[in-house]
């Protein structure tokens, strides 16, 4: 009985216990209050005025007379036009997006969507644009500019017939107020904050069309680090303030660009459509005139991409990449109906650009991946050319470094290392694994097997990885492969937990590739080396950055400091080659493969210029040189109710292939 | 532990007759059998060489680098080509292969690229290949081993915990029960599906494949034991508050004797009829979680990533659906209709619609 009532009183207790827990769990729920519907209007125009007054270093206010005499403007009027003259202006458009944009910022929490290049980067106008094909400067809000004699200060004359597609002209103003903007703690997008803070010096205002830009340091594409910048509506955002993100969630904001979205056009969750902006001020400019052609541009939310393919072949959406092989081959293949009837085109087209650096990148402070031999190996057990020529069918190229497509900043002459069983066995046993164990993997005297997880981000690269699992095995190397999805992926290796990842950073057109990110040991560890240049022993490996094979020589932070200064591009041509070949030799990033091209399937309405799009670019939609033709989307749906045929078009744009 | 009683007994007579289940339940039987010894069957190992005068059985041992048959390399040899190559020796050497001559992880392209190919008896691939030129039939059969010992391990947890808590709660009563009916109400009101995709995805992959298939059956087990314990607590009040429990109280039986004696084998007939269900909601919880991707870590075959692959690619490779989707009715039918037969056999009623 004793025993019983002991029990009663202890469970009760118990009880007691779990009640407050759960009372404690539900207690939080209070602080999430909303801040209300933010009615109240805020100015911030003061607040900028006391910045800019703050900062007298960084925004300085002169006169017209204050600028520099001698100065030679340039304003790319001769480059060639883009697009083609036949294009028509003029009717509807339509697209497919996976996500309805989760905001209408550009700046901020979740802005960097899939959606963004149609609000900014493809659409809003820049000072001056790269020329597609010729990669030197067109003017956009700028109709001349001029290099300071520093090299890197740049001086720009605005076009005064620029608009916002609201109708206020587009000032010096939106730009020092773009500074503001940028480094403001509200927009709560650190990135930005510390690139418009650190990558420039000052912004100089002449008058409300002229001002000039310096930047950091003097760079051979110094002035494109000035002439891609797009300024800030500093009328729209007068009401940037604390609750910023929330504000301006679903604003459109007004674009100096050829597309705007209206406000009746925004279908939560379901659609989302751009509009031609009425009289937009550049339609007449000469590189602009013959893009940005289509009226409207419909967007529907479509989340699987084998719906939008479906989609496509019905022919509700106008055009459909094609880049995996799968769908070139089997899914739309050239013999389909609906092709051979010249309903639908497919074009191919090989572009030249920085590519990717999609690879495996060792990472090189985990165990028995710091031994050289190791990582040779591993370079030789890795079958990346069974898998250009098994799954991708023999279309993508192997990338033979991590820094291709820059031109002669990628002419170290370096060649990955081909698949060879005999020469990874070699190097495995010169590091000690030479016994197979009863699997076939091999091991060492310690009975360690060698055995790594291979990891990636990408559901797509699923059947990458298991090729090279399988390949792996016959050189008695085990790759233990595990597909995260893309934030578990992106998280692994930024706390460097990886052992092995597949991963790809995209690169933007630039002159050259970027070094400092991957291989400077400041990313590796916190203070990698003593003063003597000997490792500290007491390092710890650095979160949060891009140097993903936790790479640290003292040699290599001695060229990529060099090359990150020198104003000479001969210079940084050759350090840039250098690095390459040490990198090499260090082997610990497999180069994987890349596409040299893109391809996709379009309805005959779709027209696109005679060469089909500039050398440049990245995708067939990015540049806007297409446009509908209405007149033959009738004629194509009549001669599909009648049965009438026309000749099919399947055309491959080799003239920039490598 | 505990006999039959004599009326379980007439109740497992009246399985038999009922044909429709009986027969199923053979066949689940049979099937397990053979999945067991399925690297007999299906499997890129040979089943007997005979070189040089010496006989080897490769299924089950190390494995054999090529050159222990002559070839030049020293990884795994390809006994597909090692049966091959001694046909064109004709030395009076040879290679049985099992069945079906593949395992579910090797890429067999026939042209070099890596697409699906149709079923076709020559090139043994029955069901046809999958979208890296796997073949199906082995994926499916290993898929479907993986899916049922995955299930029947559930099972038996689920089980386990659930009956000692609900049998304790309807035992113990009082204060224990009240506090575990509120934990069970408020655990069992978490979304299981969110819950192990969530858990699941933090988990590291340095763990070997067996281990992380072990850490979701866990999970899943973690979030999925609470709907036994009520059928338990319920059946356990009602057999304690039954003359007999009384009387062997009084005659001074320990609590261990009364639930393992008294209380269990008398509320057997509730638990067993439960039991096909809780394996076909396992096999639908772990297709489904692998057609989420959230499932199985690959490469690990499984009936839900081909039915995704299947989807994927209707127009262009129906066999991979067909054949991933009619296992899986298959499978479940075969299980329910074990379901339906116990249960109904269990039913104090004789006559009823189910005859």
């Amino acid at each position: 009985m004793n025993k019983a009532s002991f029990e009663r009183n202890w469970l009760r207790l118990l009880a007691i216990f779990a009640a407050t827990l759960v009372l404690a769990a539900c207690g939080g729920g209070t602080d999430g209050d909303a801040q209300g519907e933010a009615a109240e209007v805020y100015d911030n125009t003061e607040e900028v005025k006391a910045y800019y007054a703050a900062n007298p270093e960084f925004f300085y206010f002169k006169t017209l007379a204050d600028l520099p005499a001698n100065l030679n403007w340039e304003n790319g009027a001769d480059l060639p036009e883009m697009g083609s003259p036949e294009a028509k202006k003029g009717g509807t458009e339509y697209r497919a997006l996976q996500d309805f944009p989760r905001t209408l910022r550009t700046l901020g929490p979740d802005a960097n969507g899939s959606f963004r290049p149609f609000l900014l980067d493809n659409v809003e106008m820049r000072i001056g644009w790269r020329h597609q094909d010729e990669f030197d400067f067109i003017p956009g809000l700028a109709t001349e500019w001029a290099m300071g004699e520093d090299g890197r200060t740049v001086y720009v004359r605005l076009d005064p017939a620029a608009r916002w597609s609201d109708g206020e002209p587009v000032t010096t103003d939106d730009f020092l107020f773009m500074f503001w903007f940028y480094r403001s703690p509200y927009v709560t997008a650190p990135w930005y904050n510390n690139f418009y803070s650190t990558m420039f010096t000052n912004i100089t205002r002449y008058d409300d069309l002229t001002f000039s830009i310096t930047s950091t340091a003097a760079k051979p594409d110094a002035d494109s680090r000035v002439l891609e910048l797009t300024p800030k509506p500093q009328h729209f955002y007068r009401e940037v303030g604390e609750d910023f993100v929330d504000r301006y969630q679903w604003r459109v904001a007004p674009t100096t660009g050829a597309y705007t979205v209206r406000e009746s056009d925004i279908k939560k969750g379901r659609s989302i459509a751009l509009t031609r902006v009425k009289d937009w001020w550049a339609r007449d400019k000469k590189h602009f005139r013959y893009r940005y052609n289509a009226d409207r541009i419909q967007f529907s939310v479509i989340r699987d991409t084998e719906k939008m393919f479906e989609a496509f072949r019905r022919g509700d959406l106008d055009q459909n990449s094609l880049n995996l092989s799968e769908y070139w081959y089997d899914k739309l293949p050239d013999d389909a109906p609906e092709v051979q009837a010249g309903y639908i085109h497919k074009s191919v087209f090989h572009n030249q650009r920085p590519r990717p650096n999609m690879g495996l990148w060792i990472n090189t402070s985990r165990p028995l991946l710091d031994d050289l031999n190791v990582r040779l190996g591993i370079h030789h057990a890795t079958n990346f050319q069974l898998v250009i020529d098994s799954l991708f069918r023999g279309d993508y190229s192997r990338l033979q470094t991590a820094h291709e497509g820059f031109g002669e900043f990628s002419a170290s002459g370096v060649k990955a290392r081909e698949y060879d069983i005999d020469k990874a066995l070699a190097y495995f046993a010169a590091a000690g694994f030479t016994e197979r164990g009863s699997d076939g993997i091999l091991v060492n005297a310690e009975g360690q097997r060698l055995a790594f997880t291979l990891s990636s981000g990408y559901q797509s690269m699923r059947d990458v990885l298991t090729i090279l699992k399988e390949e792996a095995a016959k050189a008695g190397l085990e790759f233990r492969v595990e597909v995260l999805d893309s934030t578990a992926g992106w998280k692994k290796v930024q706390e460097k937990q990886h052992d092995i990842q597949l991963a790809g950073f995209s690169v933007f057109l630039e002159m050259y590739p970027r070094f400092w990110e991957h291989y400077h040991s400041d990313n590796a560890y916190d203070k990698a080396f003593l003063e003597d240049g000997s490792v500290n022993p007491a390092r710890k490996l650095k979160t949060q950055t891009n140097n993903l094979e936790t790479f640290a020589m003292p040699e290599v932070d001695a060229l990529i400091e060099r090359y990150r200064a020198s104003p000479d591009k001969a210079e940084m041509i050759e350090i840039a080659n250098e690095l390459t070949r040490i990198l090499h030799e260090h082997a610990s990033y497999v180069p994987g493969f890349y596409q040299g091209f893109y391809r996709i399937g379009h309805w005959r309405w779709i027209q696109y210029p005679e060469f089909f799009n500039h050398k440049h670019s990245r995708s067939a939609g990015q540049l806007f040189v297409h446009w509908v033709d209405e007149d033959i989307k009738q004629e194509t749906r009549d001669a599909m109710q009648s049965g009438k045929t026309f000749e099919p078009q399947i055309r491959v744009y080799d003239q920039w292939r490598d | 532990m505990f006999r039959f009683n004599p009326q379980t007994l007439k109740k497992l007579r009246r399985f038999r007759h009922i044909k429709r289940g009986y027969y199923s339940f053979l066949f689940l039987s049979v099937l397990l059998v053979i999945l067991a010894f399925g690297e007999l069957l299906v499997n890129s190992r040979a089943l007997v060489v005979s070189y040089e005068g010496e006989l080897y059985f490769p299924t089950y041992t190390n494995f054999h680098p090529g050159t222990d048959f002559g070839f030049d390399y020293s990884y795994e040899v390809n006994y597909r080509d090692l049966k091959r190559h001694f046909e064109e020796q004709d030395q009076g050497n040879w290679v049985i292969m099992p069945l079906v001559p593949y395992n579910p992880y090797e890429n067999n392209a026939s042209n070099g690229v890596f697409r699906p190919s149709p079923p076709s008896f020559e090139s043994q691939h029955y069901l046809g290949t999958d979208t890296t030129s796997r073949d199906i039939l082995a994926r499916l059969f290993y898929g479907t081993r993986i899916a049922l010992i995955f299930a029947l391990a559930f099972t038996v947890w689920v089980y386990l915990i659930g009956i000692s808590v609900g049998c304790a709660m309807g035992y113990f009563g009082g204060v224990f029960d009240l506090f575990f009916q509120r934990v069970i109400e408020i655990w069992s009101n978490i979304p299981f599906l969110y819950m192990v995709i969530i858990v699941f995805s933090v988990i590291p992959s340095s763990l070997s494949i067996p281990s992380r298939i072990g850490i979701l059956l866990f999970i899943m087990v973690l979030f999925s034991w609470t709907g036994m314990t009520y059928n338990m607590r319920t059946e356990t009040y009602k057999e304690k508050s039954r003359d007999y429990i009384a009387a062997a109280r009084i005659l001074g039986a320990s609590d261990t004797r009364i639930v393992f004696r008294h209380i269990l084998p008398n509320v057997l007939a509730t638990l067993v009829t439960f039991m096909p269900f809780i394996v076909v909601s396992a096999i639908s919880a772990i297709t489904a979680l692998d057609f989420l991707g959230f499932g199985l870590p690959p490469p690990t075959p499984s009936l839900g990533e081909l039915l995704k692959q299947g989807t994927a690619n209707l127009r262009t490779a129906p066999w991979i659906v067909s054949a991933a989707f009619t296992t899986l009715v298959v499978l479940l039918t075969v299980v329910t209709f074990i379901g339906e037969a116990v249960r109904e056999s269990f039913d104090p009623k004789k006559f009823t619609v189910y005859r």
